[in-house]
């Protein structure tokens, strides 16, 4: 049996169902990661677990105990708000320290607990300060520490990072990483954006519309997706409708080597960087207007629309017979095809996932 | 952007309009005669008349307690039914909203008129002039009270806060008062205070339901209106001055929380 | 697991208060205006009465005059007021609300007392009038509605600046920046464009003034005490005073005056809700007809 285990748990906000029917399972150390746009249910379900929500039918079960009546102070589960819910009128030792006074732990081992944790968030110096004095990463590490002293079972982040800007979201994201290794503690993480998620979790539920598309590690999910919602969730997929896919690759019927036989099969997604451009020093790349298969790999003639300079990946956006497709390389060269230049494109067989 | 001229003007003109009756009397007060151009004959008796007059001193006092029961009174009462609000019933405050509006609508003369009929040959407690004139306060202010009260819990995102408190191990009510309530209390005071110059002003709520059974400083005032010219400027800038320390205290205090937030 | 409602114990108070000196009230006062004085029933004959007695009807539409009067003339200088400091700098707009809030307070008896030393009829200013051979100041008689109009309109000002100013932060830079790139004067860009979008502000002030106005008792009390017909003077006097008690007509007064009080709120939310609909229907018949 996992260490948390969501079952068959539905809830409801008036008439409107934001969970249906969820089962889900966490393992113990894990940092399991709930993705997914606004409104699909992942907070929703996060507070379920913390019991700031009554669910409407299932169970929640954490170490062996269904602790779906509970309240919230007798689960022994932390969390971490969006919007850091730090107590301004309290520095930030009396902030940390506020559930251990709670449970009346003797003075000097609090004073102990504390310093540990500080150290471990790297907040050195500012225990007596006020939240407001402090920056958005510092009050967010407050409140990290606040829960963490606390030992619990489980430590939930509701969108930790969002109010934050980039470069300050990437320093937290090690340190959240970097923490987790250390106390090797279980956490349940909210999130929309997937770089985040690809970059801290040990696996990923993909959600939708209250109910999970798609668990797996985050390189299973990312090459592998499963549905065109999570095709176009993760990374930056071409995901292509049959008809279009069909129209491009020159031929009517399907090809023998899939890694998917997916019945029936309505969308292909390919990923950028699987396409790759052939060198341009075939003088006889002119003229070739119709698609040639080899064994395992699609040929394909294109026309350059566009390109665009992420960092250090060219996008091109290139017209494939009728259909868009975005081909990522990394920008190696010096070259950059113009727009209406022809190329051909190759693309291996069974990186076009069908779903 | 040019800065227009006239700006200033217009501002000083209004700000003189405003600031001459006060001024008058001010000079009115500490002098004994006006009857030329110029008043003549200055004297601070009318200031010692009136701090002998120990009836003065009396209804001063009877205003302050008047003042300060009803706001302690409706600061508690709507803090408890915010708690319940808050954390319980979120869909009733639309409810409490409308309840606390209404005051404006029946301000002063409605309000008192309507309680005074409804009670004053009540049986038992309920026709004691002093219950009713704290009640009927309570009531006026609560406008005020809910306002301020109010926004200093969106201010401060109370729901979020007491959710952070339970997650680290406290009971609802606990967090409510350990932790909701010190963050507003600024808040709270700054509404307190703008109630306590309402009802320092109030003259007729006092008159109707006070009357002669509970003389307030308006009360006295309007007395001594017709008794003596000069003693009466004097009264009100007794009165004036102390509702200006008010306001300087909740003015203080609104600066001290836009440094702290 | 149902959990016991302890809670709710924590609105009982809210509610005691409440239901006693605000519910209770109303509704005694709303039901007693449609009951004959001393017996049981159901009549209009008080509100028939306020409306066919000269003493009442004088009363009625003094107050409504002297609101109306003084909210629209308060918010005019209040227009100008805020408008100023809109365009002043931050040491203006310090020093003016200091001035307003200071003045906000200054109401009521000490007011009325106030202008009776300004205005009364041995006041500073007739005496200077008369010495001056100014006959318009010599001559005012402060004891009319021309001289309550003049005290009223003295306690809006504060309130209606004080309620005006932060509309006027709402105006951005960049409209009239635009405006006058397109070739308007500041006098378009007022008409055109300030106006209309302070709209919902003037509206909303205005009605508080009505309101404050029509309620204010103590302002003409000390002025004119009953000499003076006014709705919140005549309804005091039908439960205080030397003359006997009419609770059931003053309670129709009442309702009277509350009806008054919400009329204007309620005709403001009308206006601010057709607006911008009245201008584009009537914009889309003309297309139609060409």
């Amino acid at each position: 049996m996992s260490y948390i285990d969501f079952r068959s748990v539905n809830k409801s906000f008036g008439h409107n169902q934001v969970l249906r029917q969820i089962n889900l399972s966490v393992e113990k150390g894990q940092l399991a990661t709930l993705l997914g746009p606004s409104g699909c249910g992942k907070s929703t379900l996060l507070r379920c677990l913390a019991g700031l929500e009554e669910v409407n039918s299932g169970s929640i079960i954490l170490d062996g105990e269904d602790i779906t009546g509970k309240n919230p102070k007798d689960r022994n589960i932390g969390m971490v708000f969006q919007q850091y819910s730090l107590f301004p009128n309290m520095t930030v030792k009396d902030n940390i320290a506020f559930g251990l006074r709670l449970q009346k732990i003797p003075k000097d081992l609090i004073e102990e607990k504390v310093k540990r944790v500080i150290d471990l968030v790297d907040l050195k110096g500012k225990i007596k300060e006020y939240p407001q004095e402090l920056s958005g990463g510092q009050q967010q590490r407050v409140a990290l520490a606040r829960s963490l002293v606390m030992e619990p079972k489980v430590l939930l982040l509701d969108e930790p990072l969002s109010a934050l800007d980039a470069k300050l979201r990437k320093n937290l994201q090690a340190e959240i990483k970097k923490i987790h290794a250390d106390t090797g503690i279980t956490m349940l993480f909210v999130t929309h954006d997937q770089d985040e998620a690809m970059i801290l979790s040990d696996v990923i539920h993909l959600f939708k519309d209250g109910q999970i598309e798609q668990s797996g590690v985050p390189t299973k999910l990312y090459t592998q997706p499963e549905t065109r919602y999570a095709a176009e969730f993760i990374g930056h997929y071409n995901v292509l409708d049959k008809s279009e896919f069909d129209r491009m690759i020159g031929s009517g019927g399907e090809s023998e080597i899939v890694i998917r036989n997916v019945q029936p099969c309505t969308s292909v997604a390919i990923r950028p960087e699987t396409i790759e451009i052939l060198a341009e020093n075939d003088s006889d790349n002119q003229g070739i207007e119709s698609a040639s298969e080899t064994h395992d790999r699609y040929m394909l003639p294109a026309t350059v629309v566009d390109s665009t300079l992420h960092g250090n990946v060219l996008r091109y956006t290139f017209d494939v017979r009728g259909t868009r497709l975005h081909s990522d390389v990394l920008f190696r060269s010096f070259t950059l095809y113009p727009a209406g230049h022809k190329l051909m494109l190759s693309v291996e067989k069974r990186n076009c996932l069908r779903m | 952007m040019k800065r227009s001229k006239s700006g200033p003007v217009t501002v000083v003109v209004v700000s003189l309009y405003l600031l001459i009756p006060l001024l008058m009397t001010l000079v009115y007060s500490v002098f004994s005669k006006w009857s030329d151009i110029l008043p003549e004959g200055f004297t601070l008796k009318y200031y010692w008349e009136l701090f002998s007059d120990a009836s003065f001193g009396v209804s001063l006092m009877r205003t302050v307690l008047i003042s300060v029961m009803p706001i302690i009174l409706t600061a508690l009462v709507v803090l408890l039914a915010m708690y319940v609000i808050i954390l319980y019933l979120p869909g009733l405050e639309k409810y409490i909203r409308i309840l606390c509006t209404i005051p404006y609508a029946i301000q002063g003369v409605i309000l008192a008129v309507s309680v005074l009929s409804l009670y004053s040959n009540a049986p038992g407690i309920l026709s004691n002039r002093t219950l009713l004139l704290t009640g009927t306060y309570c009531v006026a202010i609560l406008p005020y009270m809910y306002q301020g009260i109010q926004s200093s819990l969106l201010a401060v995102n109370a729901p979020r806060l007491i959710e952070a408190a339970q997650m680290l191990g406290a009971g609802r009510l606990y967090a409510f008062f350990r932790v909701v309530v010190p963050n507003i209390l600024s808040g709270v005071i700054i509404s307190a205070m703008l109630s306590a110059s309402i009802i320092f002003g109030d003259f007729v709520i006092a008159n109707t339901l006070g009357g002669n059974y509970f003389e307030t400083a308006q009360i006295y005032l309007y007395q001594t209106l017709f008794a003596s010219g000069q003693k009466t400027s004097a009264v009100i800038m007794v009165l004036f001055l102390l509702t200006l320390f008010i306001s300087l205290i909740a003015f203080s205090l609104k600066k001290k929380e836009r440094r702290q937030g | 697991m149902k959990k016991r409602k302890y809670y709710l114990a924590a609105l009982i108070p809210f509610l005691i208060l409440v239901t006693l000196f605000e519910i209770l009230p109303l509704i005694m006062v709303i039901i007693r205006s449609f009951m004959p004085e001393n017996a049981v029933g159901l009549t209009l004959a008080h509100y028939a009465h306020i409306f066919s007695t000269r003493l009442y009807q004088q009363a009625v539409i003094n107050s409504v005059l002297v609101s109306a009067v003084s909210s629209v003339i308060g918010i005019a200088v209040a227009y100008l007021g805020a408008k100023a400091v809109y365009e002043g700098g931050p040491l203006l707009k310090h020093f003016f609300k200091t001035v307003l809030s200071l003045t906000s307070n200054f109401a009521g008896i000490p007011l009325a007392f106030a202008y009776i030393i300004l205005l009364g009829k041995v006041g500073v200013l007739v005496l200077w009038g008369k010495m001056a051979g100014i006959s318009a100041l010599s001559d005012f008689n402060l004891y009319s509605i021309r001289g309550l109009l003049i005290v009223y309109i003295y306690f809006q000002i504060p309130l209606a600046t004080l309620l005006m100013i932060p509309s006027f932060d709402a105006i951005r830079r960049e409209w009239k920046e635009s405006v006058s790139i397109m070739g308007g004067s500041s006098f378009t860009f007022w008409t055109k464009v300030g106006l209309p979008a302070l709209r919902p502000a003037i509206l909303g002030t205005i009605s508080v003034l009505f309101a404050n106005a029509l309620a204010a008792y103590a302002t003409a009390y000390a002025l004119l005490q009953n000499n003076f017909s006014l709705i919140p003077i005549r309804l005091s006097e039908q439960f205080v005073g030397d003359i006997t008690q009419h609770k059931e007509f003053g309670s129709a007064l009442a309702v009277v005056l509350m009806v008054l009080m919400v009329a204007l709120i309620l005709i403001n939310d009308a206006i601010l809700k057709k607006g911008p609909l009245l201008s584009r229907s009537s914009r889309k018949n003309k297309e139609d007809e060409s």
